[in-house]
Formats: structure tokens, sequence, C-alpha cells
């Protein structure tokens, strides 16, 4: 049998670039995205959205707080930033729920509707008479997601306190673990970098989204299985503390809390980012021999004795990481990235431990990552033409797969962009009512 | 309102206390792992708390390299602390692919698999003959999923090149502007990109179960971990594209969200903040005992709060006020003027939150081996079908009879020469592959207990 090489039958199988030709694994679900001042439930459904789910992005007549948050306010053709990366493949179409005309329709989609996304503080649905309990009667099979900064129950859901990112962040112990380390004699007022830090993207946020589209996901094949639909609560908050790997047990097991570390890490070695000539490298060795590599390739095999290295874990020991961390930075600062980088591609062909290498990769800027040619090749910033938008870089197929791979159609549209054809198309409204609708403040 | 609430309350009630008498969602399904240290393992640690069942293969005699990982040496009654969270509720199956035999049994588990997932570096699995290729020949409605730091095609795949969490943090962009201004770039102490790449592929496994179920085909899917984090990084690509500059490190603050950061209270504490929206904004200037902040028409609309001078000056005006205060009095605040604060958590925090331990969130695992603790729940609760964890991590090997007599229907004879052939193994007899040293030698195994 004729045996192309695997990343040429792959590639010609899973680029992105031929993702317009094959189906789309959602496109028999409708979702209804009521999220509200959340980027988490406008990420769930642009999750959804991406493998086909025709998506119904229901706003108030202003639209959206969310399409306000913009960094410094920045705005392109009137819209944020945020909000055109999220907008993507979905109607949008304004409901205004305030009114109690606006939850009968609303009553219309959801019997047409597979899963329905909401944000609002617990209790505001029901409230409103449109929660689980009334909704479950009109559809049985609905998927009723909640993503909540508390979720919808325990003794703090009834908090009055919003959702956002960074107080997610705050919230998951992990910020507190991150950042550098304020020595010993010193003050904040003099190293006011030195405290806890959190991360630059919305990574509160996007987990709780994520985990929600698979959460809903997981949901709909126990509704292929049973006719069965339910309600799901995710809080923002346990979506992103779940991640961390050790830091619980380890308190659990020895009352140690887990403290920052600067670049090291706590539970890891070879495993940091080392200053260079002309930035930063992140350096990985977390197998012995990926470590005696490295001290090799930097040519301190003899010096530092790495033949006689037995046990990896011993060097993870935080005063064997403060001795040896500084001996490394010394090497990694003769070099510059692109040379520590290269020096591990070429140890992997020639080096004495060969193919074993140690992980080198550069520190990037967003800018030199986006003009990267291996990334561009790979389709991750292929823009988008946008009829409304122009062209456009979003993040996008950043899965690649064979049959029903992820696409971006389009990023995004203005408030209410979409309500002719949505409301002719569920509600069976023309013109003429809608006209009535918008006036009486439904829409 | 009050009474009304309790209509939402009636979906949830007892729902911790109730959720193993009730059935998880993706009990049918069977995956094969061959996965290591934190991105390839976490993702079938999903499936694994949503109810699928999770055959974990591992190199006899050493298997996982995460079994290497422990915070400053730290073991977890002997047990890798890092090991626990990404592999829950898996049957431990120490199976080496080297070998012809080891590959038959793959061969005859991944017959009756529905999900294989995997992060060698690209080719590896198809020189051991169970490659997606390989696979799919005997199993075509598969769903073969591989993980990795560059994808399977492209210049760094073909280089062969390594990967961890943190070269993606490195060369996503994501680490370069999680930092303070003027200072080195900073690794996150989370393996996000590890652990994110494994929730977004789980998401595209279970879009192609959906479409399995349609239409009866199987596909394969690979994710490369840094990709998958820049998917997260939103606003950063058309930022980059529109101004033509980075998206500058700032420290704490929220560049998207005016005022969100986070400030240091009167005892050197640090809580968090945000009050972006108008009435959120109104309830913190009501705070501050400065309503007229809310009027100010550098302050009313978000958009022009958000200018670069406008932040500056309100965050300045917010982190004044905060440094005479202590968290607590901020939290009791915020909760009651409708804005958001929180002290900055530590692990002990999470731990012992009241709130996360009354939703199940932390959740008690009572193991035959390691114990009783608390680990992390599947962070989405489900009515019908809540995701569980039920036990936790074992040695190289720990379940290789169980797994071969139970799916394989072998018997004691072929499992012996499975083991004198090598194509099976157990742990060594180093830490945090063997079991605990006050293991009675019969604890959590599933068959040949005498």
């Amino acid at each position: 049998m004729e045996q192309r090489p695997w990343d040429e039958w792959i590639r010609e199988r899973d680029d992105p670039g031929i993702a317009r030709t094959q189906p789309e694994a959602l496109d028999d679900l409708t979702v209804l995205d009521l999220s509200c001042k959340s980027f988490a439930g406008c990420y769930c459904t642009s999750m959804l959205a991406e493998f086909g789910a025709q998506v119904l992005r229901l706003e108030p007549p202003q639209g959206d707080f969310i399409r306000t948050c913009s960094p410094y306010g920045l705005l392109h053709k009137g819209e944020g930033l945020n909000y055109l990366t999220e907008g993507r493949n979905k109607l949008h179409v304004t409901l205004n729920l305030a009114k109690p005309e606006a939850r009968q329709i609303l009553k219309g989609l959801v019997s047409q509707a597979d899963v329905l996304v909401e944000t609002f503080r617990p209790g505001v649905m029901d409230e409103w008479g449109i929660g689980y309990e009334v909704l479950k009667e009109i559809n049985p099979g609905l998927i009723f997601a909640s993503i909540t900064a508390y979720g919808q129950f325990g003794p703090m859901s009834r908090s009055r306190m919003p959702d956002y990112d960074n107080i997610v962040q705050a919230r998951s112990a992990i910020q507190y673990a991150t950042g550098e380390v304020l020595p010993e004699g010193t003050t904040y007022d003099e190293r006011p970098w030195a405290v806890p830090t959190k991360a630059g993207p919305w990574i509160g946020w996007v987990q709780a989204g994520t985990f929600m589209a698979v959460g809903i996901l997981a949901a709909l094949h126990w509704r292929n299985l049973t006719g069965e639909g339910q309600a799901l609560d995710a809080a923002s908050a346990e979506a992103y503390a779940c991640n961390d790997d050790w830091a619980a047990v380890w308190y659990q097991g020895a009352g140690v809390i887990n403290e920052r570390f600067g670049s090291l890490d706590t539970a890891g070695w070879l495993y940091c980012f080392a200053p260079t000539k002309d930035g930063a490298v992140f350096l990985g060795g977390l197998r012995l021999e990926m470590w005696q590599a490295f001290a090799d390739m930097v040519g301190k095999w003899e010096e530092w004795g790495a033949a006689s290295w037995k046990d990896l874990s011993a060097f993870t020991e935080e005063a064997m990481q403060r001795k040896w961390a500084p001996l490394v930075f010394a090497e990694t600062g003769k070099y510059t990235n692109e040379e520590l980088v290269g020096m591990s591609v070429a140890y992997a062909k020639k080096g004495r431990l060969a193919p074993i290498t140690p992980v080198v990769a550069p520190v990037c800027s967003p800018e030199e990552t986006m003009h990267d040619a291996n990334w561009l090749d790979r389709g991750i910033f292929t823009p988008v033409n946008d009829p409304v938008f122009g062209e456009l870089v979003v993040a996008q197929a950043q899965h690649k797969m064979t049959e029903t791979p992820v696409r971006t159609k389009w990023v995004c549209r203005p408030v209410g962009y979409d309500n002719e054809q949505v409301y002719l198309k569920y509600m069976g409204f023309g013109p003429g009512k809608l006209k009535e609708l918008k006036q009486a403040g439904i829409l | 309102m009050e009474g009304l609430s309790i209509v939402a309350e009636s979906t949830w009630k007892d729902y911790k206390e109730k959720k193993h008498a009730r059935p998880a969602p993706l009990r049918d399904l069977r995956v094969l792992e061959v996965c290591t240290l934190v991105l390839g393992p976490s993702g079938p640690g999903l499936l694994a708390r949503l109810g699928a069942e999770v055959i974990k293969c591992e190199m006899p005699p050493l298997g996982d390299t995460l079994r290497n990982m422990a915070p400053f040496g730290y073991f977890f009654r002997e047990q890798s602390t890092s090991l626990i969270r990404p592999n829950p509720n898996k049957y431990w199956l120490g199976l080496d692919l080297h070998k012809p035999e080891g590959q038959q049994v793959f061969h005859e588990l991944a017959a009756k698999a529905d999900i294989i997932e995997e992060n060698q570096r690209p080719g590896v699995m198809e020189r051991w003959n169970v490659g997606y290729r390989q696979i799919k020949e005997i199993n075509p409605a598969i769903i073969y999923v591989s993980k990795t730091g560059f994808g399977q095609w492209g210049q760094y795949a073909r280089e062969n090149r390594p990967s961890n969490d943190g070269a993606a943090q490195g060369m996503s962009g994501y680490a370069w502007m999680s930092r303070f201004p003027g200072r080195g770039p900073l690794k996150n102490k989370l393996y996000i990109c590890d652990s994110y790449g494994a929730l977004i592929a789980e998401a595209a496994v279970l879009a192609a179960l959906h479409y399995r179920e349609r239409t009866g085909k199987g596909q394969y899917i690979e994710l490369s971990q840094s990709e998958g984090i820049m998917r997260a990084m939103s606003w950063v690509w058309p930022y980059q594209q529109l101004v033509g500059t980075s998206a500058m490190p700032a420290g704490n603050r929220d560049v998207c969200l005016c005022p969100a950061d986070t400030f240091r209270c009167a005892d050197d504490t640090f809580v968090a903040i945000a009050a972006p929206d108008p009435d959120e904004f109104r309830g913190l200037c009501l705070a501050m005992d400065r309503p007229e902040l809310a009027d100010d028409p550098r302050f009313t609309d978000h958009l022009t709060r958000l200018q670069e001078d406008n932040a500056v000056e309100i965050l300045r005006i917010v982190a004044d006020w905060v440094r005479t205060k202590t968290a607590g009095q901020i939290e009791a605040l915020a909760e009651e003027h409708g804005f958001a604060a929180s002290h900055l958590y530590t692990i002990k925090d999470v731990v012992e939150d009241q709130h996360f331990v009354a939703r199940g969130f932390m959740t008690e695992v009572d193991d035959p081996i390691l114990g009783r603790f608390l680990d992390y729940e599947f962070p989405v609760m489900m009515s019908a079908t809540p995701p569980k964890v039920k036990w936790s991590i074992r040695p190289v090997g720990f379940d290789n009879e169980y797994v071969m007599a139970h799916y394989l229907g072998k018997s004691e004879v072929e499992i012996e020469q499975l083991y004198k052939c090598g194509a099976l193994g157990k742990w060594a007899d180093v830490r945090g592959r063997r079991p605990p040293s006050n293991w009675d030698g019969k604890a959590g195994l599933l068959m040949a207990r005498d």
C-alpha cells in the first residue's frame, strides 16, 4: 500500500483552507443566546456557532453592554473589539425582555430551540416568568445553560455582585500565586510590580464559556440518548479555579499555601522562562534526559556533572531551584532567542542524547506571533471577509478536523441587524408587525 | 422576587446530596488515551468526570512523565501531586506500544472504543501502528484526537519540536502581555495552555460525537495548544491588525473594562474590583462617598471612561480610596452597592470556601488508595446528569487484569503471556509509580485480589 508521509496526508484532509467545502457538526441545532454583560456567554455560543449551530443572539434594543468593553474604548466601525471577535456566525436580533410581550416571543423561540444560554443573576429569569421550570414545559428537550458569578445555588448565589473576568481571576487562587516575588527587605512601594498578577486576556470568562460549551454538548449527547433536556449551571470562578494542578492537594496534604515563584515553576524542573540576549525563552525538560540534554547543549555536561544526575524530582525542591536557576540564566544570557531555539533543533539531530532535546521556545509579543509564518500557514490568523466590518483578523480554525472543521463565516453584526430575517423565519412577523413591535419597544 | 426565585431552587434542590444517585451524561462512551503530562490526560479526565469509561495507557514501568512532578518535591500520599487533577475515574493500563503484542492489544481495544486521544509527537503513533490511518481501518467510526504543541503539519511540526505549556504561553503572546509594563515576561502559575488546550479540544470531540450520531461518521481532530490559547485571546488580534502594535502589558488593570483592577488595601493585602456598567459605577462612586464622579463627563460613559487619561485618573481615585480600607470592607460595600469585588483568594480560601463546598465544586473523594481529600468537580453542574469525581489516580498498570478480562475477555493464561513478552507491565519500584507504602495489596484492585 502506498503510504504518503503523515503530515502531507493529514494536511490534505484538515487544512482550514478546505473547511468551507465540508459539513458542519452542529448545523441541526438552534441556540438562543440571551447573555447579558458577559463575554463568557458570547464565547460559549461562539464555540457552538463555529461548529455550525444557528445562534440567535438576543440583545436589548440599545445593544448589550459588552459591546462597549473594548481596549481603551477603541471601536472599529462602531463596534468594540471583543464583541467583534465573538459575534461570529451568529444572527443578531433585539428583544426587550423587560416587556411581557417580549417574553411571549421568547417562549415562541424556545419552542423551536435546542439550547438557551443566559447570564442574568439567579432569579431574574424566574422573576420574568421564563425560568427553566417554565420553559421546560414548553420544550422538555431544552438545554438551559446559565453562566454567573456564583452559580444558581449555594450560600452566595443571591449575591448582587456581577461577573467580571478580573474578579474570576481573583477568586481562583491563580492570580494570588502568579507574579514576581517581592525580595525580602523590599516593599510594594519600591516594587509595585512584585505583586500577585492576573493574566492579560479574559481567560476567566473564556474558561467559563468553554466549559459551558462542553457541558452543553455533553447534555446534547444525553438528549440524543434519552430525549431529556436539563438545566446547566456554571459559576465562572469555579471554571477557572479547577485548572489548578496541585495547589489544593498540597495544601490539604502539607498545609502549604502556594505562593508566587516568578517565572520558575513550583512543581517542575527544568521549567521556566529564562532571560536571553534579546528577550526570553521558555525552557522545558521534564524528563531527566531532557534536563541533561540542556546541560549538554550549553556546554556544561562535564562541569555540571550531568552524567551523574539520577532523580529529576530532587531538582524541583525550592533550594535546588534557587541554586540552579541563576546558573541556567547565565548560560541563556549568552545567546539570542533565535540562537537558542536553533541549538535545540540541532541538538535533536546531533546531540549526545539525540533525538532527546530540551524544549526551547521564544517568548513572543502578539505582534511577533501574528507574523510567524508557521501560524500564518496553519490558518489561525487568516482574515475573515465580513460584509459589514470588512477584512478582519480574529483567531479561527483552532481545531483542524477531517469531517466537520470549525469555520468563521462572518465576524459580527450591528445591533438588530438580523431582526427581519429571524422574526420572519421563526415567528412569522413581516415588516408591518415588526414595525409595530419596534414602536412598542418590544424589539 | 423572593417567592419566584424558589422556582429556580427547585431545579437545584439537594443537587450535591443527590448527584451520585443520578446518571452521567457520557456513560455509554469508551475512551482510550495514550497521553502524558497535562495537555493530553486532562481532556479524557474531563470526559471521565462526565461518565465516560477512560482507559489510560501508560508505558510500563515508569508511565506518565507527570508522575515526576510535585511542588517543591512534595508527594501527596507518596503519589505525584500533579497527577491527580487530570486523571480521575480512569482505568490504568500498563501497555508497551513498542511491542507488536502491545499494539495488538491496542487494536482490540480500539475496535471497541468511541474516542482515542493522544499527545505524542506527530508520527509517533503511526510508527507504533496505532495512528489514525491504521485505527480507522479497524474502526471507521472512531473519533481520534491528537493534541500537540504545533499541530500535525507546518514548519514547527516538521522540525519535530517538543513543546510544553510554557512554550505555548511564550509563543502565543499570552505571557508577553500578562505582566507589568517594563518588566520581563512572566510565566503564569497555571499550565493554562495545557488545560485550556485540553478543554477546547473536548468541545471538538463532543461536536464530532454529535455528528457521528447523525451520520455514523468518525473523524480525526488535531489541536495545537498554542493555537488553542490564541483563540482565547480575543481582541489582541484585531487590535494588532487595526492599530499596528501589540496588546501592551497592563499589570492588573483590565484595559477593556473600567474601572477593573487589583488594588492594595490598608493592610497590604489585595482586592480586585470591577464596576464598568453605569449602575455598578454609580454604586462604586456612592461607596466611595464620591457620587459626583458618576456624573463627571470624563467618567459617565463607559467608552469615554476607558480612554487612557480618564481610566488612569479614575483608577488612581479608586486606588487611593482602597488604601484606606480592608478587603472585607470593600467586599461588603460591593455587595451593598451592586458592583463586584473580591480579595485575592489563596488556595486555602478556595479549598475551604463555604460556597464552593456547599455547591460540591470542592468535592470529597473517598479513594480506596489515597483516602479522603477534596478535588475539583467538573465546573458545570448538570441537573439531570451530574458530573462527578469518584476515584483518583493509580500506580502504573494497576488495572491491567480488569481491562484485559472485562473489555477483551482474555484468560489468565493469555494475560500471563502478555506480561511475559513485555506487552503488559506494572509499576517500577520508584516513588510516584508504586502504590503508597501503607497499601494493603488489595484496596482498589478490581480483579485478582487474592
